[in-house]
Formats: C-alpha cells, sequence, structure tokens
C-alpha cells in the first residue's frame, strides 16, 4: 500500500522529476566535459528535459489529485506547468547563441567560471522551470515560501551570470537585497496567518477562517499585505517593482527574457491560486475584500509602467516598464475573481509570455550582433534585417493589444472580465493605459521602419534564435486567429477555483 | 457547402501579400506585378459580387459565411453582404486596384514593403464591410491601423512622422472605447452579432448606458469620419501620406466609420441617436458645422492637397447629416412619407459615401499627378495651365465640378438625397447645411480652376511641365467615367442602397 501511494505519487511529480534529472544531467555532462566544442549540446539536452517534462504534464491532464499533502496536481497546475514549460524551452532557444559567444570569445566578459560556464546555466533555467512548476501546484503556504525562494535564488544567481561585468554583478546584488527583504516579508506575513488560523494548508486557512470570530478579521489585510509583498515583487507590481528597469538592463539579455517570464508566471500562479482558495469569494464578504487592494495595485502598475516607459531610451529598459504594465493588466482578471477572469488572466499571461519571449529573441539577435540596446541603433532595421523586424513588430504590436495577435485577443477577455463584473472604470483605464502603451511601442516600430538606417550591415540571426523567433511569432498569431482550443484548456484550468 | 465566395475575396489579397514575401526585395517588377495582380483579382471578384447581390436582392445578407471563432465567447466569424456593402466592397478593391496601378509608376524606395503593406490594409478595409460579429469587426478595423499610419510615415511628406502616431494614437482612442461598447452590447444581449443585436436593441430601457455605448461608438465612428470635432487628425494625415495613401485613406478609410454609423450605431442604438439628433441635436450641429467650417477652411487653404483634405471635412459632413435625417424619423417609420424621407437621408449619405470615395480619390490622385512634376502644391505658383497641360485641364474639371456637386455628375445626387431627407425633419440643418455646397463651389472655382488653370502661364517654371502620361490617364478614366455615368444614371446604385437600406430601416422598430 505504502509503496502504491509512493509510486503514484512519484508518477503525478514526474514533470518535476525529469527537470530535476535533466538539470543534474547537465552538471554532470558539464564536469566531464572540458572541452567547449563537445557543450553546444548542453541547450539540447536542456531542451530534451523540458520536452519530456511537457510530455509528462500533458499525459498526466485529467488528473485532479493532492500529492505529498503540499502540493496539487489539478488542471490548473498542469496549465501554469505547459506555460513554464514552453516558455523556458524558448528561453534556453534565445540563449545559446548569447551563451555560447560570451564563453567562447575573450574580448567579452565571460560566463560563470573562467572555463566555461555554459552547464550551470542551462541547469539553473531547468531548477527555475522546476520552481515555476512546483509554484503552480503548491497548496500549502511553507511550499510556496520554499518554491518562491528557490525561484528567486535561481533568478539571482543567473542575473549576475556575467562574472566580470559590472552592471551584471550590481543588478544581482539590487535583485538580491530586494527579494531577500520582500522574502522575509512575505514569511511574517505567511506566519501571521498561521497564527490566525493554526494552518499553513490553503484549504485549511480558508476553513479555519469561515469560522474565526469577527475581531480575528481585521487582522488579515496587514498579513495578506505582507503576503502579497512577496508576490507583488515577483510579478513587478507597482510599488515592488523598482529591482526590474535595473536588473532588466544589467543582466544578460537571455536572463532579462527569463526573468520577464518566469517569475511573473510563477507569481501569477500563486497570487491566484491563494486568493482564490484561501479567500474564495464567500470569504470576501465576511473576512476582507482584497479586490479592492489588487483593484489599486493594477491601476498603479499599470499607469506608472506605461508612463515611465515613455521616457526610455534602452529597449531592455523600456519592455522592463512594459513588462510592469503587463502585469498590470493580467491582474485585472484577478480582481475580477470570475472564472471569466481566471481565464483572462491565464489566456493573457500565455500571451504576454509569446509576445515578450518574441520581443527579447529579437532584442537578443540584435544586440548578438550590434552590442548594443539603444532604440536609437534600431534605427533602419527593416532593410538591415527584414524577418527580424517583422518579427519584432508583430510582437510589439501583440503587447499593444492590436488584432489579430494573442495579446488582443487576451485583452478582449481581460476587460471582458472587468465589464461582466461592472467594473467598467477598471477597463477603461486599461484601454487608457493600451493606447499610452502604443506610443512606446511606436517609437520602436518607428525607428525600425521609418528612421533611415545608420549603416547598410546587414545582421544575421543564428539558427536557435530563429526557431525561437519563429515559434513565439506563429504562436503570437496562431494564439490571435484561432484561440478556441486554447481557451478550452484555460477554461479548464480556471473550472479548478471554482467547483 | 457553398464556395465561401466572400472569404475568398476578402483574403485575396492577404494571399497576394504572402506571396510578395517570398519575392526577393531586388525584384520590384515581378511585386508589382503580383501585387496590382491581385488587387485587380479581388476587383472582379467584387465586381461579381456586387453584380449578383443586386439581381438576387440586395435587401438581405447574401453568400452568409457563419463559423464559430471563439466558441467559448460567442464570437462568430461571420461575413454576409447585402446592398449596402456590396457597392463599398466594389469601391475599396477599385480605388486599391488604381492605387496600386499608379504606385507601380511612382513609388520607387522600399517597393516591397509598400505592396506587403497596401494588401494587408485592403483585407482590413474589405473585412469591415463584411464583418457581421462585432468582435469580428473590430479586429478587421484594426488590422488596418497600422499599415496606414507606416504608409505615411514611411513614404509620406514631410512632417510624416509626427502625423503618422498622432493620427494613430487618435483614430486607436476611438477604437477603444467602441471595444468597451461592444464588451457592453455582449453582456446585455449576449450576443456579438449585429443583426441580433439589432433585434435585442442593447440597453433598451436604459437611458444612460444606452447613451454611454451609443456614444462610445459615435465617437469611434465621428473620429474615423472625421466629423466635427474630431477632425483634426485628418487635414495633417491626407497631406503628409503619399499620393496613393491620401486616395485610401480619404476614399475608403472615412467610410469605414461612416459605414459604422449606418451599419452599427442606428440600428443598435435608436433611441439614443434620436434623442442627440432631435431633443439635444448635437449630433446634426457638428454635422453642419463640419459642412460649412469644412468648407471654409477649404476655401482658404492654399495647398493644394490641404485643401482636398478640408473638402473631405465637408463632404463627410452630408454623410452624418443624412444619417441624421433617418435617425429623426426614426419614431414614426410606420407612416410611408417618413420613411421615405428618412430612407431618402440615408441614401444620400450611402450614395455620398460611394460618390465622395470615386471623387476625393480622384482629387488626390490629380493632386499627385501635378505634385510629381511641379514639386510643390502651392496654388500661388501656378496659374495658366489650361493650355500648358489640356488634357489635365480636362480631367480636373470633370473631377472638381463632380466635387462641387454640379447636376449631370456624380456629386449631385448624393448631396440631393441628404438634403431631401433633412429638409423634412430638422429644415435648419438643411439650409445651412446648403451654405456647404455654395463654399464648395466658390472654393473648386476659384482656387482650383482660376489659380491652376487660368491666368498667364509662367513660361520660365511651367514651359516644360509635361502633359498627363498613359499610366495616369489609366487610373484616372474609370473614376471619371463613374462620376459621368452615376451623374446621368444613378439607379444602379441608389437602387443597390435603397433595397438594404428601406429593409434595414422597417427592421428598426
Amino acid at each position: 500500500m505504502v509503496i502504491g501511494h509512493w509510486s503514484f505519487s512519484l508518477w503525478l511529480l514526474s514533470p518535476e522529476l525529469a527537470l530535476l534529472l535533466a538539470g543534474l544531467l547537465i552538471l554532470g555532462l558539464d564536469a566531464i566535459h572540458p572541452h567547449q566544442e563537445k557543450k553546444r549540446w548542453l541547450p539540447y539536452v536542456a531542451l530534451a528535459g523540458l520536452t519530456g517534462s511537457l510530455i509528462a504534464t500533458i499525459t498526466l491532464w485529467g488528473c485532479n489529485t493532492r500529492v505529498l499533502s503540499v502540493l496539487f496536481c489539478d488542471p490548473f497546475a498542469l496549465v501554469v506547468k505547459m506555460i513554464a514549460l514552453v516558455a523556458m524551452g524558448i528561453v534556453v532557444l534565445a540563449s545559446d547563441a548569447y551563451i555560447r559567444t560570451r564563453s567562447q570569445h575573450q574580448d567579452l566578459p565571460p560566463v560563470g567560471r573562467t572555463e566555461g560556464g555554459q552547464g550551470e546555466f542551462y541547469a539553473l533555467l531547468l531548477f527555475s522551470a522546476l520552481a515555476i512548476c512546483l509554484l503552480g501546484g503548491a497548496t500549502n503556504m511553507i511550499m510556496i515560501f520554499l518554491a518562491l525562494d528557490f525561484l528567486s535564488i535561481t533568478s539571482y544567481i543567473l542575473t549576475g551570470y556575467l562574472r566580470d561585468d559590472r552592471r551584471s554583478t550590481e543588478a544581482a546584488i539590487k535583485i538580491f537585497l530586494y527579494g531577500a527583504t520582500l522574502s522575509a516579508m512575505m514569511l511574517y506575513g505567511m506566519s501571521w496567518f498561521y497564527g490566525l488560523t493554526g494552518s499553513t494548508d490553503l484549504n485549511g486557512i480558508a476553513a479555519a477562517l469561515r469560522e474565526t470570530e469577527n475581531t480575528m478579521r481585521p487582522i488579515i489585510l496587514p498579513a495578506l499585505i505582507f503576503v502579497m509583498a512577496g508576490f507583488a515583487f515577483k510579478i513587478g507590481a507597482v510599488p515592488f517593482h523598482q529591482w526590474a528597469p535595473d536588473v532588466y538592463e544589467g543582466a544578460p539579455t537571455p536572463v532579462t527574457a527569463f526573468l520577464s517570464v518566469g517569475p511573473m508566471i510563477g507569481g501569477f500562479a500563486v497570487i491566484l491560486r491563494v486568493l482564490l482558495t484561501a479567500l474564495p469569494m464567500d470569504l470576501v464578504n465576511l473576512a476582507m475584500d482584497w479586490r479592492t487592494l489588487l483593484m489599486a495595485i493594477a491601476t498603479l502598475t499599470m499607469t506608472v509602467g506605461n508612463l515611465v516607459a515613455l521616457w526610455q531610451q534602452n529597449i531592455k529598459r523600456l519592455l522592463a516598464y512594459s513588462s510592469i504594465a503587463q502585469a498590470g493588466y493580467m491582474l485585472i482578471g484577478v480582481v475580477a475573481a470570475s472564472p471569466r477572469g481566471v481565464t483572462a488572466t491565464l489566456l493573457y499571461l500565455i500571451a504576454y509570455v509569446l509576445s515578450n519571449l518574441g520581443a527579447f529573441a529579437a532584442v537578443i539577435a540584435f544586440s548578438n550582433h550590434t552590442g548594443s540596446d539603444a532604440i536609437e541603433d534600431y534605427a533602419g532595421l527593416s532593410r538591415r534585417a527584414p524577418t527580424l523586424a517583422l518579427a519584432l513588430i508583430i510582437c510589439l504590436l501583440s503587447l499593444g493589444g492590436i488584432p489579430p495577435t494573442a495579446g488582443f485577443i487576451g485583452k478582449l477577455y481581460l476587460f471582458s472580465a472587468a465589464i461582466e463584473k461592472g467594473l467598467l472604470w477598471l477597463a477603461v483605464v486599461g484601454v487608457i493605459n493600451s493606447v499610452i502603451s502604443l506610443a512606446y511601442y511606436w517609437k520602436i516600430i518607428r525607428a525600425m521602419y521609418i528612421a533611415p538606417p545608420r549603416t547598410e550591415e546587414t545582421l544575421r540571426t543564428s539558427s536557435t534564435l530563429t526557431v525561437a523567433l519563429g515559434v513565439t511569432v506563429a504562436g503570437v498569431l496562431i494564439v490571435g486567429a484561432f484561440p478556441g482550443p486554447l481557451l478550452a484548456l484555460i477554461q479548464a484550468a480556471a473550472r479548478t477555483f471554482f467547483g | 457547402m457553398n464556395f465561401p465566395i466572400l472569404s475568398a475575396t476578402l483574403f485575396a489579397p492577404l494571399v497576394g501579400a504572402l506571396l510578395i514575401i517570398v519575392i526577393p526585395q531586388e525584384d520590384v517588377k515581378t511585386i508589382r506585378r503580383i501585387g496590382t495582380a491581385f488587387a485587380f483579382l479581388t476587383l472582379i471578384l467584387t465586381t461579381i459580387l456586387w453584380a449578383s447581390v443586386a439581381q438576387a436582392g440586395a435587401d438581405e445578407m447574401q453568400y452568409s459565411e457563419r463559423y464559430p471563432w471563439i466558441p467559448a465567447f460567442n464570437i462568430w466569424y461571420s461575413l454576409g453582404i447585402d446592398g449596402l456593402s456590396a457597392p463599398m466592397f466594389f469601391l475599396t478593391a477599385l480605388l486599391t486596384t488604381l492605387s496600386l496601378f499608379y504606385s507601380a509608376h511612382t513609388i520607387e524606395t522600399r517597393v516591397k514593403e509598400y505592396y506587403l503593406l497596401f494588401l494587408l490594409l485592403e483585407t482590413g478595409m474589405l473585412g469591415v464591410f463584411l464583418a457581421l460579429d462585432l468582435v469580428l469587426f473590430y479586429v478587421f478595423w484594426g488590422i488596418g491601423l497600422v499599415p496606414t499610419f507606416l504608409l505615411i510615415g514611411v513614404w509620406g511628406g514631410e512632417r510624416r512622422e509626427y502625423t503618422a502616431i498622432k493620427s494613430f494614437l487618435y483614430i486607436l482612442v476611438g477604437s477603444v472605447a467602441m471595444l468597451l461598447a461592444i464588451l457592453g452590447v455582449y453582456f446585455q444581449t449576449r450576443t456579438f452579432e449585429i443583426l441580433e443585436a439589432a433585434v435585442a436593441k442593447p440597453f433598451a430601457g436604459n437611458f444612460t448606458w444606452a447613451s454611454a455605448a451609443f456614444w462610445a461608438f459615435f465617437v469611434a465612428f465621428a473620429i474615423k469620419i472625421s466629423c466635427f470635432p474630431f477632425h483634426t487628425w485628418l487635414p495633417d494625415a491626407h497631406t503628409e501620406a503619399p499620393t496613393a495613401g491620401s486616395v485610401i485613406m480619404a476614399g475608403i478609410s472615412l467610410k469605414l466609420g461612416a459605414y459604422g454609423l449606418i451599419r452599427i450605431a442606428l440600428p443598435l442604438f435608436p433611441e439614443p441617436f434620436h434623442y442627440f439628433v432631435v431633443d439635444v441635436p448635437i449630433i446634426p450641429v457638428m454635422a453642419i458645422i463640419s459642412i460649412v467650417y469644412g468648407a471654409l477652411v477649404c476655401m482658404a487653404q492654399w495647398d493644394l492637397k490641404r485643401l482636398v483634405a478640408y473638402s473631405s471635412i465637408a463632404h463627410m459632413g452630408y454623410v452624418t447629416l443624412g444619417v441624421c435625417a433617418a435617425a429623426a424619423g426614426i419614431k414614426e417609420l410606420g407612416t410611408p412619407e417618413v420613411l421615405n424621407a428618412a430612407a431618402s437621408g440615408l441614401n444620400g449619405a450611402a450614395m455620398q459615401m460611394f460618390t465622395h470615395g470615386i471623387i476625393t480619390g480622384g482629387m488626390f490622385f490629380l493632386v499627385g499627378i501635378i505634385y510629381e512634376r511641379a514639386h510643390t502644391r502651392d496654388l500661388k505658383a501656378f496659374g495658366g495651365l489650361a493650355t500648358q497641360t489640356p488634357y489635365y485641364y480636362g480631367i480636373t474639371v470633370v473631377t472638381g465640378f463632380a466635387l462641387l456637386g454640379l447636376p449631370g455628375l456624380a456629386g449631385f445626387w448624393s448631396e440631393f438625397f441628404v438634403f431631401r431627407g433633412t429638409v423634412g425633419f430638422i429644415p435648419v440643418a438643411a439650409f445651412i447645411g446648403v451654405l456647404g455646397v455654395v463654399f464648395t463651389a466658390a472654393c473648386v472655382l476659384w482656387k482650383i480652376v482660376q489659380h491652376l488653370f487660368l491666368g498667364t502661364l509662367d513660361q520660365e517654371r511651367w514651359g516644360n511641365l509635361p502633359d498627363m502620361e498613359w499610366w495616369e490617364r489609366v487610373t484616372m478614366w474609370p473614376l471619371v467615367l463613374i462620376m459621368v455615368f452615376l451623374g446621368f444614371y444613378p439607379t444602379p446604385l441608389l437602387d443597390s442602397f435603397n433595397s438594404a437600406i428601406t429593409a434595414l430601416l422597417q427592421a428598426l422598430p
């Protein structure tokens, strides 16, 4: 019986185990092979691990059980895992050329250890994927804390990966100080929840809160604010967003790509899970209405992110503020706290992940060749690299919500979720922000298509980056034109929280 | 299942665009040929469609296609064509074909991107006229935005960058307001189908919300139509755009808004529309100001292209006024005389959409033709061209007279029907509106005819100015022929519009 139970649990953990094994395998291979040439296979090992994990996730579709008392294997968790695995696959593809050139050329700041360090990079990416997968299913505060911190630690190391590059190191220290502080705050808040309810399990907390006396309820607000601070850090929501621009700019660009999606997926997974399980709608009126708090955060995050983005001259910083704003849009779906709202958040998350990774793949391709991230250097890109410019414009228009892209369908769903719940004003804030955002996306489009090129030199994109661009752009257009199948999947995930 | 002829027509330009992607950009000739060929193919298809729609009964949707697009949200890929959309559908294909043909001889830089964007834009515009689902309508509406403003931004005049972003954001603001209203309609009626929503009358009984939703749609359309006070983007955009871009923007883009007014705003929100036309006459006032102000400012211009741009504001004012007449009569459509007058106003508006597309499209071509040669559009610099370029003189005078609404040319009928419809309901508006006709006539005669063609020729500057080339004649002749044909025999166009519009009005109460 016990053995049977354990083996069953292990099977449910197969996506995570596949990632763990692949990560360890990469570390081993990296140690065994001293020669750089042999290491060009490492990213493919990472991709194989991610694919294996994705297949395992797909075969688990339909199960809805508790795993090891701190995790759940339900449709929501599985969809989050799928998003995370695809996203990390794209990150690996987008990293290959960058990491290889950095570890082979002496004139560029080396990656990790002097003699290489490619292996650790991919292993850390796989471990980050593992952390996000765990976050997708975590239903216990302790597990959530551990997985979030796991994700944070891999992020810190990856951010400082260019060992001799001062900006990379500075960014790593920044994100570390910020993250560690907010982690501590979050843990403190979790301890309040435990003190209030005697439970760390989300369902247990909800059950205990239903029976708690009125006098205890006001304490939930500060506890929730502490916990939310940790989550807000992950998604880069205002007022915990200040780390993003500097870190985005300083980190190696593939890491920036990862930072823009990985923590976002994990963060929204826990935000949805914690709020809708521990403080579900029937408790909202009884205990506390967290929607007001989130509405304020959403409004601020959208507006601040978009307004500050208008002044950016560096494309990585611009995309940092844009990501902040995007997190604000996604919070609209959380605020709606309805099946449509969760569907909208997940759909937009997918649209965002595809579009943003596509944009970053283009930025990596550009900086691999030119070494620059300044928007003015993108002048005339449409003539120097027509395909690259086309890919980037499609991704930017998707981020801006222009049809027929994934971003448009996502925004349609988000705004409809708000309007359905009578939050027209929030939808109005959202659309005004979408218009503002197009003003700065246009800045990049203008540079690429309208400004004259400074050199006629054509740009070449490495094959892995081309695949990454192809996958993301195809994803953006396919989700935009035929969102039906994906929506069916997501709606199943959203039903997890609504009986 | 029947052959999906509407989808085939709609996506023919897109197929052309995809083909152009794979052609190397150095092979300019092939790109031009393929681009023009696909536009021409679309033109043939739209012509056949209009003819068969007219034959089979223009009062109801023909060749309908309806497939679930996003079933989870009740969004349908729903297309249809009737007597109202068929002529506009044809006009879109006609002007695009002429534009691409003309551009083949005038656009030399970045030809591949130009044709790509143009064909993408055509699919977007065609889709707006076919879409019967509000989300689909919005998607096609949005598809055209980026190509339009890239056309201005890349191939436009001196202030192209500023103009491109200004008009892009301006139109976008209107569009997102419409998006919210579309969602509002859905949660009221649980459908995105335009025809179903028109039956369900969203927010009926809640006047505040109905007005809010109505204004969201109306502002989106008014910005596109460039109705006063939402007109400020138009003069810049139409002046800075490359010739073919101006032709398409003035000829078709403006009409997308007008079409939305007739297809969506009027049937979905008859109550608020009526209220803001009759009880609180904001909309007729906007229309009148557009007409009179547009015509006056038009008269004050010395830049030929800006002059034509302002004349568009005035002429689109007639469209708004015609729709106002229909909205004013909406409560008593049971009475045959009222129905007749309302239909007359709406017919005038629809005919104005078509004829203005032909005439102003032609005007912008003519402006482009002179600018290509003289490199200036300053009217003060010209004079006496009648003897130097007689062919150009003849064509321009016919187009100009059509623009001022001379009887015997196409422009006359649309204005006639607009005023015939308006005079019964809002006589004051009709009387002030007629002033616009006078000003436009003065403008055309004084500014265009006198300053361009009469007077003495500056031999030194314009002594070698060549007359129209063969491709310019080929571009202009179809438009001139349509102007003259419709001027003497507007019946085919009128019948097509009238049957659809009468059906639309009868379904209203």
